[in-house]
């Protein structure tokens, strides 16, 4: 009996070696086949980058037959597509090898190079911007421009002297090239909008609160009464700020500031605060920090407050 | 595959970007960063010196400087130009009397030799104020098409109503990825 069941028990152990064999066979078989799936990855990339490769340049050749209008947008499809193109490149370069990486990456960029070259070509002139200045005569005339009635010639910066053509840009909200005025803003003149005061002399401004900023540049001579979030001072000479500022106001490259807190008053004054969003109660105008003057300790010697005696009390 | 795909989890684990934010004064470079974090945006002072944020967008850590633009602060910018993964450039689309200014200045900075490698993007700011230019117009003023140099786009956004942000944001570490997959 004994005999027997060892008999038993050597089949079972024999039949379980069998089938642990074939589960094996069984994952042997498994692992070649995902191998093959590698190789077919492969395939499958190459042949979906030739398809894309093949399309980008039939795209790159139609470009010829296209009318000019639809040229921008042409060309924006061209390199979307080599930008999608090369995202497929990086999202597959775990199984790439670096011969055939670094060889996709040559088409791509021979690709990118000859849109952007047909671009060049097809595309060369531009409706609006700077234009390098051409001597002579004929400059003379586009080089000056009428704004508000006030002539004004763009002194370039570089020695190129670039100048704007044709819609000479206004000032969206502010002032600009102004003399012995006095001007005001309020309400919805300067709702939710950056206001910039430019190339001023000799004026007195007025404004509301305003719930950005204030941009002020090339000054002179002036008196500013200015409630707002942030006020910028640049390059400016000789000004009296009667100032309410709920952040910060800085100046630079700026001399003769003083600095009194805001008090103009007027009808709707309170509703328009309220509609800035401007804390009335917090005014920083004490504290400026001026770009020019690093020092701690010492006050900056650019701006100051203004004496109680020479402050304007009322407004008329 | 395992082995591999481990390798690749590890590499997005450590998916670090560093983003610097330049432009003119008065652009609204804070401004954005700011409501990129979810910061509140009406105490903003303009900027002395600069801010730096690290956040987590996406799974990416994001590295974000923004240096003030005053005049006597943009020669200290390129103290910052090192490792950078991603350049915002902002402009202020309404202030149309600087944009000589901003182009003279993004055109000085894609000559540096250390910001080859990194994408542009350009924010084409306060899309919410009055007679903002918009990004066709901008484009042709600012000679983009003119930029070989980088990857670059434009986008139009307002830091104040929020608008766009996270596009422009994510269209600049999408291509940023792109590059860093690409060359390792």
């Amino acid at each position: 009996m004994e005999l027997i069941s060892e008999g038993v028990d050597k089949i079972s152990i024999l039949k379980s070696r069998e089938i642990e064999r074939k589960l094996n066979l069984q994952r042997k078989q498994e692992t070649k086949r995902s191998g093959l799936a590698e190789n077919e990855q492969l395939e499958f990339f190459e042949r979906t980058f030739n398809e894309k490769q093949n399309f980008i340049e039939n795209l790159i050749k139609k470009s010829l037959s296209i009318p000019k209008n639809d040229l921008p947008d042409h060309f924006n499809t061209i390199s979307k597509e080599v930008l999608l193109l090369q995202k497929y490149v990086a999202a597959s370069n775990l199984f790439l090898r670096n011969y055939f990486l670094q060889k996709c990456q040559n088409i791509i960029q021979e690709l990118s190079a000859r849109a952007r070259d047909l671009e060049n070509e097809l595309m060369p002139k531009k409706k609006f911007g700077f234009k390098k200045k051409t001597k002579g005569k004929e400059s003379e005339k586009t080089e000056r421009d009428v704004v508000d009635g006030v002539r004004l010639s763009n002194g370039g910066i570089s020695s190129g002297s670039n100048h704007l053509e044709k819609k000479s840009p206004t000032i969206e909200c502010g002032f600009y090239k102004r003399t012995h005025e006095v001007l005001s803003l309020s309400g919805v003149e300067i709702y939710k909008k950056d206001v910039s005061l430019e190339k001023l002399t000799n004026c007195k401004i007025f404004t509301g609160p305003i719930s950005t900023s204030i941009f002020a540049e090339n000054c002179q001579n002036c008196t500013f009464v200015i409630a707002c979030q942030q006020l910028r001072l640049h390059s400016s000479r000789n000004i009296d700020i009667y100032l309410h500022v709920t952040s910060r106001a800085i100046m630079e490259d700026c001399t003769e500031i003083s600095i009194a807190p805001y008090n103009w008053l007027y009808e709707n004054i309170d509703e328009h605060f309220a509609e800035s969003g401007l804390d009335r109660l917090v005014n920083n105008w004490r504290s400026i920090d001026d770009f020019n003057w690093l020092n701690m300790e010492k006050r900056s010697p650019n701006w100051r407050e203004m004496d109680q005696e020479y402050r304007v009390r009322e407004w008329t | 595959m395992g082995f591999l795909t481990v390798l690749k989890k590890m590499k997005q684990k450590e998916k670090e970007m560093r983003i610097l934010i330049l432009g003119l004064d008065n652009a609204g470079k804070t401004t954005i960063l700011k409501r990129f974090n979810g910061e509140p945006i009406d105490t903003i002072s303009p900027t002395l010196g600069f801010n730096i944020k690290t956040l987590e967008h996406r799974g990416f850590k994001l590295n974000m400087w923004d240096v003030g633009g005053q005049k006597s602060l943009r020669s200290y910018w390129r103290n910052y130009f090192e490792c950078t993964d991603g350049l915002i450039w902002v402009v202020d689309s309404a202030d149309k009397r600087r944009l000589e200014d901003c182009m003279k200045e993004l055109n000085s900075l894609l000559l540096e030799e250390r910001l080859a490698g990194s994408t542009l993007l350009i924010f084409a700011n306060k899309q919410d104020l009055p007679g903002a230019y918009n990004i066709n117009q901008l484009r042709d003023i600012l000679e983009l098409d003119k930029i070989k140099t980088h990857h670059w786009k434009i986008i139009s956004c307002s830091a104040v109503t929020g608008e766009n942000l996270l596009n422009g944001v994510d269209w600049l570490i999408n291509d940023i990825a792109a590059r860093i997959f690409t060359l390792d």
